[in-house]
């Protein structure tokens, strides 16, 4: 431990344990909670509804409020993936394999806990993990051009296509459709506005709250309304909280192990918590018995609970060093960012330190309020979920139409969100995985942007982005797992690990 | 040559026409150079680049290891019909038709053309989706003029039909919940700018 951390670490606590900050910490947790526990509406439609209320909010404030929405959802949503074998929240997915299986054994309990525990833990480990490696992350972001902006961004949008479930060609493609999408608007080197049909509403863009609201949000409610509901509720075997000693031996090591492969994924760009829990599961699986997994295995808990945890906090490095989002939520904190004008990137935390380390000691802290908070008051999050899907649908909708309305009021915004909900549908039905479409949406102007310079820069050789050794390297990184994926056996694999 | 796989089949055409038409719109623009790209360059380079993956994804169809029916989706012929000819009828009534002093003209032209893309939606969505989306539609288009609360109260009605379950009572209480939450979280919590009532 150098003496710089602990004096950053020092400065971090004195503003995050503030009387006001530990107020909106908690209530950042809280409502990540609630959206995370209730299926269908997430940290995004909640963060994009409250981003106009942080005006108002002290940057720090702000930022501490809207982090804790986003790793109290991935808390959350483990609590609906044990009870009701739904996913609270995306990241959870993973988790209804084998926790749904152990509450339908009467071991709901044992499984929320561990759940619990899984994730403090990790998200402990990826607290010091983000205070360890950012600040060197981010001296070497200062010396990045727009070649290695751009080859880090073609890494980020490979591993997001590498890690999409089903067909990597559709993933590819989904990508480039998404960055293209991106394009829409008035182009900042010419002024053009582009593919905007004449409409004024266009030349600014497309929101990604729109397109992310429409693809998720609307679409996963058509969806579920068409295949109709079967919910099954295990509310009253919910007795025993604590797990047994064999409980605790046999989850430690996937904790373990999941923390470590969920801050790892957490950093790549197009990480984060959905793909870590993914991982951490297969590895689970390769290491135990496969045979005793999907039937309530508790390491099948444990790991990817653990994993999207830390995946969720570490996907913060990219967003504070680089100024990249690795997803859509992460693009978001830009958003809230720029209101209070901010340039996120890696001089905020020579030029902001406070802001920096206040909002990772705030992560610390919004951690253990989660635990103190999760595990009390699962009674109160299972009556929550007892409500049928006929009466949540409608009112998810109706938080949606206010969270796109409320970005700048306008009426089109709401329909532009309803074209993307039936985008969302057919892409549903022609199995294309609509994530790495956010991704390229996200990313595409800036990719433009990099490109261009790096171009001009290089006066239009383009072999500059392997000549240039950061660049060269994440370049090879991106070939080499682009090439790993098309291998036939990992191929194989990777079909089967994305069937279940 | 059969299809083997539908849902390729209509991915792959997808990507095609998206790649093609990115392409073919940003042509409109200027292309410059590889050192001084213009806003087409990039977008025209994208565009092939779906419209040749869209073709891998189409012709795999034809060679694919996973069968799926060529019929992804719902098909209502007659609603498609109905939403051909109104949209063609208001095309044409209303193509050499002077609009700028006509209001009511106007707006009945883009109720019609609402209409006719309705029916087009209808013509392959499942019911469900329509009502969603036409409560979503409704309700951003209806919050300034009639106010949150009425809004509110259409949005969660036609959502509801969307279900397979609709109970008057749990709609009625339902619809004043959420209203009062809204008008309570959104408008004197969070301040936002909404009208509550019609003209208010």
């Amino acid at each position: 431990m150098d003496y710089a951390l602990i004096h950053n670490l020092g400065v971090g606590f004195g503003v995050a344990l503030s009387l006001q900050n530990l107020m909106y910490c908690f209530f950042g947790v809280l409502l990540g909670t609630l959206v995370g526990v209730l299926p269908g509406i997430g940290p995004l439609a909640t963060i994009a509804m409250l981003l106009p209320v942080t005006f108002n909010l002290s940057p720090i404030s702000a930022l501490i409020m809207l982090a804790g929405i986003y790793y109290g959802a991935s808390y959350g949503g483990s609590t609906t993936a044990i009870l009701v074998n739904l996913p609270g929240e995306s990241s959870s997915v993973i988790t209804c394999l084998d926790g749904y299986q152990m509450a339908r054994q009467g071991r709901a309990g044992p499984a929320l806990a561990i759940a619990a525990m899984g994730s403090f833990f990790a998200g402990c480990v990826a607290t010091v993990v983000i205070a360890l490696f950012a600040p060197p992350l981010a001296e070497v972001a200062l010396k990045f051009g727009p070649a290695e902006y751009f080859s880090l961004m073609v890494l980020g949008l490979v591993g997001a296509t590498v890690l999409a479930r089903g067909s990597l060609v559709k993933a590819i493609a989904m990508t480039i459709l998404g960055l293209l999408m991106g394009l829409i608007g008035t182009d900042v080197n010419s002024g053009v506005a582009r593919f905007s049909f004449g409409l004024s509403e266009l030349s600014d863009g497309i929101g990604f709250v729109i397109v992310a609201m429409g693809l998720f949000g609307f679409a996963e409610i058509i969806v579920n309304l068409e295949q109709g509901e079967s919910r099954e509720v295990f509310v009253n075997k919910v007795t025993g909280l604590m797990p047994t000693w064999k409980d605790l031996k046999d989850s430690s090591g996937a904790i373990l192990r999941g923390t470590a492969i969920g801050s790892m994924l957490g950093i790549l760009p197009g990480g984060g918590a959905l793909l870590s829990s993914f991982a951490a599961y297969t590895i689970e699986k390769k290491i135990g018995d496969p045979s005793n997994f999907g039937k309530g295995e508790i390491r099948g808990v444990a790991a990817p609970e653990a994993a999207n945890n830390a995946g969720a906090q570490t996907s913060f490095i990219p967003l504070l060093t680089l100024g990249i989002p690795s997803n859509p939520v992460m693009a978001l904190m830009i958003g809230a960012m720029m209101i209070q004008g901010i340039a996120p990137g890696p001089q905020v935390m020579t030029e902001r330190p406070e802001l920096f380390w206040g909002m990772i000691t705030s992560m610390w802290i919004g951690n253990l309020m989660l635990v103190v908070l999760n595990l009390p008051l699962i009674g109160m999050w299972v009556k929550l979920l007892t409500v049928p899907y006929r009466l949540l649908y409608p009112a998810i909708l109706l938080f949606c139409c206010v969270g796109v309305y409320s970005l700048s009021n306008q009426p089109f915004d709401v329909m532009l969100t309803a074209v993307y909900g039936l985008l969302g549908y057919v892409f549903v039905k022609l199995e294309c995985e609509p994530a790495p479409l956010i991704l390229g949406f996200i990313l595409g102007p800036l990719m433009e942007e990099n490109l261009r310079r790096a171009m001009l820069l290089s006066r239009g050789d383009p072999t500059v982005f392997f000549t240039k050794p950061i660049s060269g390297v994440l370049l090879g990184i991106a070939i080499v797992l682009l090439l790993i994926t098309l291998a036939p056996t990992v191929r194989k694999t990777r079909e089967e690990v994305f069937q279940e | 040559m059969q299809i083997i796989n539908g849902k390729d089949f209509w991915a792959g055409l997808m990507f095609i026409g998206f790649g093609l038409a990115f392409m073919l719109l940003a042509q409109n623009y200027p292309m410059g150079s590889a050192v001084r790209m213009g806003p087409a360059y990039f977008p025209t380079v994208l565009g092939g680049l779906l419209a040749v993956l869209g073709a891998m994804v189409f012709f795999r169809a034809f060679v694919s290891r996973f069968a799926h029916p060529l019929k992804v989706f719902i098909f209502r012929p007659l609603l498609l019909v109905a939403a051909i000819v109104i949209g063609g009828a208001t095309y044409f009534y209303f193509a050499d038709t002077q609009l700028k002093d006509a209001p009511m003209l106007q707006m009945l032209q883009a109720a019609l053309a609402l209409l006719s893309l309705l029916l087009f939606i209808g013509a392959f969505g499942p019911k469900s989706m329509f009502l969603i989306l036409l409560a979503v539609v409704v309700f951003g288009y209806a919050l300034k003029p009639l106010g949150l609360v009425l809004a509110i109260a259409i949005l969660i009605v036609l959502s509801a039909a969307g279900g397979h379950d609709f109970r008057n009572k749990e709609v009625v209480i339902l619809t004043i919940v959420l209203a009062v939450f809204s008008v309570y979280a959104f408008v004197k919590g969070l301040g936002l700018p909404f009208n509550l009532w019609p003209g208010a």
